[in-house]
């Protein structure tokens, strides 16, 4: 009885070839199969990326050709005074983009530095009670707490202490909030250094500490980057966050300013178009630069490398 | 241990007086070097995300007056199960997790085993279709603001259909929810793509090789070879998808403001209007201790597949 289950496991049926593979057979001879699958994949590249497409070429149609009937698909008569427009008439957003790029720059140091260091650590020493093992996951599954639900007390607490309507508000929860990727994005890259490497660092006169700023992190440089990048990204992009810590000209980021030009009663078009697109270019450039990591940090680790 | 670090530092500084304390400051660093390492990571999290948390489970027995606040024990829960705002922002979140993660992965799957076989150019389309997944949600809202405009692109695409009336896509109660959930269909299904496709070239050609060789159909491969393989991932890659359109806030922000009506009235968004709008801060808490008992469901469950599947 049991063998004959086992068997039956081990060696899969044979299956006569259906009607419907045979047929899918006489497709491939004809190269069918391959145009399909091109056309699939093409059609989904334009779905993809037209949406993008739209919103870069709006900022050089007027109030008038951006919703035309029919749609203008190519920008004729190209108004890039449109640029100029939206700093004439939202000066504030000049503000917003020194306060983005502030938050952001100062944000991305931070986490990568403190993520590196204690990624560094679970890999390298042994704590009590196995926590190098159990901290990293508790740290990564801060990763999926619904910002919303620290939010509220967040802003009670910071409003206690002044923080609401600050920039240095802003860097402390985004630093908070890019940890966890940040850590687990090293701790691979630290995984691969080999021991021997610190221990002959340190036999030559260096310190521990001295060590992992001279020797290793040289080394995991490409694992610094991409965490980097990933940070800069994330904090650049956030808005939850800020659109309720950061309620004045003062300490508003892009994405906030950006939310303005949308109301429930009106749309500011043309102005909208040229801020998003603002806001994308460097979040673009960035990407680019970091293209194989990206998937590694958005699955978390599990794919790539 | 300390006095034979004393010692050290002691020789030390018999020789070389002015470097004592630099010296000796860095022996005691690199003799606590795991904890000082540690310490600012664990530090920001334990202040920043459980310190918030402990008080938020605090504010959701509490009533939020004017005046002050007053203890209310469970009245905040209670109150929850007989407010319809809240009961409905829980049917709409989970109606939009349902369609949206749903789509996103049979799109997301059927599109990496396209993309699986002999392409050319694979890399480059593999970096084009990353683009969604980096914009910010609120670019992403306003593209789409204006792709969903009355007179705008898509009102032109549907105008055989519809005869040239506009849809209404973000104004009209019965459509509004489908157009932010094909927004979240857009900027995700990339994701799943390429996770999945990093999946499906982990299975070994020689494998595969001898599959084939064996006389397995094309369907005996697919279930017998490549979904073991995949099984981990797939899980994975739901999860994550899961928990992030849990919190989805921004992209209905821009687009909806969470309505017409409460029509894309999201958890996140009811939350936010609970609080900042109606300042009732006592109930939202409540809201909020109740969507992370749901997402530590969740995420234990991630733990426990991370351990099994991926923990050293």
């Amino acid at each position: 009885m049991t063998t004959k289950q086992d068997t039956q496991a081990d060696v899969l049926p044979y299956e006569e070839p259906s009607g419907i593979e045979q047929f899918q057979e006489t497709l491939r001879e004809y190269g069918v199969t391959r145009a399909v699958t091109y056309g699939l994949l093409g059609v989904f590249l334009v779905w993809t990326l037209f949406p993008v497409y739209w919103l870069v070429t709006a900022t050089l149609k007027t109030r008038q050709t951006l919703l035309s009937f029919p749609p203008q698909w190519i920008p004729l008569d190209a108004q890039f005074g449109n640029f100029a427009q939206l700093f004439a008439q939202r000066p504030d957003f000049v503000q917003f983009i020194i306060n983005s790029t502030v938050v952001t720059i100062t944000t991305t140091i931070l986490a990568t530095t403190i993520g590196a260091m204690a990624a560094y650590a679970f890999v390298t020493f042994d704590y009590p009670y196995n926590l190098d093992f159990h901290l990293p996951f508790y740290i990564l599954s801060t990763r999926f707490m619904p910002p919303i639900v620290t939010i509220i007390p967040l802003f009670v607490i910071f409003r206690g202490v002044g923080l609401v309507n600050s920039l240095q508000g802003l860097i402390l929860v985004y630093t908070m909030f890019n940890i966890p990727f940040a850590v687990w994005m090293m701790k691979g890259f630290f995984e691969e250094v080999p021991d021997s490497l610190i221990e002959s660092a340190m036999i030559d006169g260096h310190t521990h500490l001295g060590a992992f700023f001279k020797i290793v992190l040289p080394l995991v440089k490409p694992g610094l980057i991409a965490s980097a990048i990933f940070t800069t990204i994330i904090t650049w992009n956030e808005l939850l966050f800020a659109v309720i810590l950061a309620l004045n000209a003062n300490a508003m980021t892009v994405p906030v300013g950006l939310a303005s030009f949308v109301t429930k009663f009106s749309v500011q078009w043309i102005n909208m178009s040229v801020g998003a697109t603002i806001a994308l270019v460097p979040v673009l450039l960035f990407a680019f630069i970091a293209r194989q990591q990206l998937v590694r940090g958005f699955s978390m680790g599990a794919v790539g490398k | 241990m300390a006095t034979e670090t004393d010692q050290a530092t002691a020789e030390i500084s018999s020789f070389q007086t002015d470097t004592t304390t630099r010296e000796s400051v860095l022996l005691w660093v690199d003799d606590h070097l795991k904890w000082l390492m540690t310490l600012p990571a664990v530090f920001i999290l334990f202040a920043l995300t459980f310190y918030p948390l402990v008080r938020a489970i605090q504010m959701s027995t509490q009533q939020f007056l004017p005046t002050g606040t007053t203890f209310v024990g469970v009245q905040n829960y209670v109150d929850l199960m007989s407010n319809d705002a809240f009961l409905n922002s829980l049917a709409v979140t989970g109606k939009f997790i349902g369609i949206a993660v749903g789509v996103e992965f049979l799109l997301g799957f059927g599109i990496a085993l396209l993309l699986n076989k002999k392409i050319k150019l694979r890399g480059l389309w593999q970096t084009l279709i990353l683009i969604p997944m980096i914009l910010s949600p609120t670019v992403i809202g306003l593209i789409w603001r204006l792709l969903y405009a009355p007179n705008g692109l898509l009102d032109y695409i549907a105008a055989p259909l519809t005869g040239g009336a506009n849809v209404g896509w973000i104004s009209e109660t019965s459509v509004a929810l489908y157009s932010v959930i094909l927004t979240d269909i857009w900027q995700w299904t990339p994701l799943v793509v390429l996770v999945l496709f990093a999946g499906l070239q982990s299975v070994p050609d020689d494998v595969r090789e001898a599959a084939i060789m064996d006389g397995a159909s094309v369907r005996q491969r697919f279930l017998h070879i490549t979904l073991p393989y995949l099984k981990s991932l797939i899980v994975l890659v739901l999860i994550i998808r899961l928990v992030d359109a849990l919190r989805v806030f921004a992209k209905v922000f821009i687009l909806t403001r969470g309505g017409p009506a409460s029509a894309t009235n999201v958890i996140s968004m009811q939350m936010y209007r609970t609080a900042f709008r109606f300042n009732n801060f006592g109930e939202a808490s409540a809201m909020a201790v109740s969507l992370l008992v749901l997402v530590l469901i969740l995420a234990m469950s991630f733990v426990k597949i991370a351990n099994v599947e991926f923990g050293s």
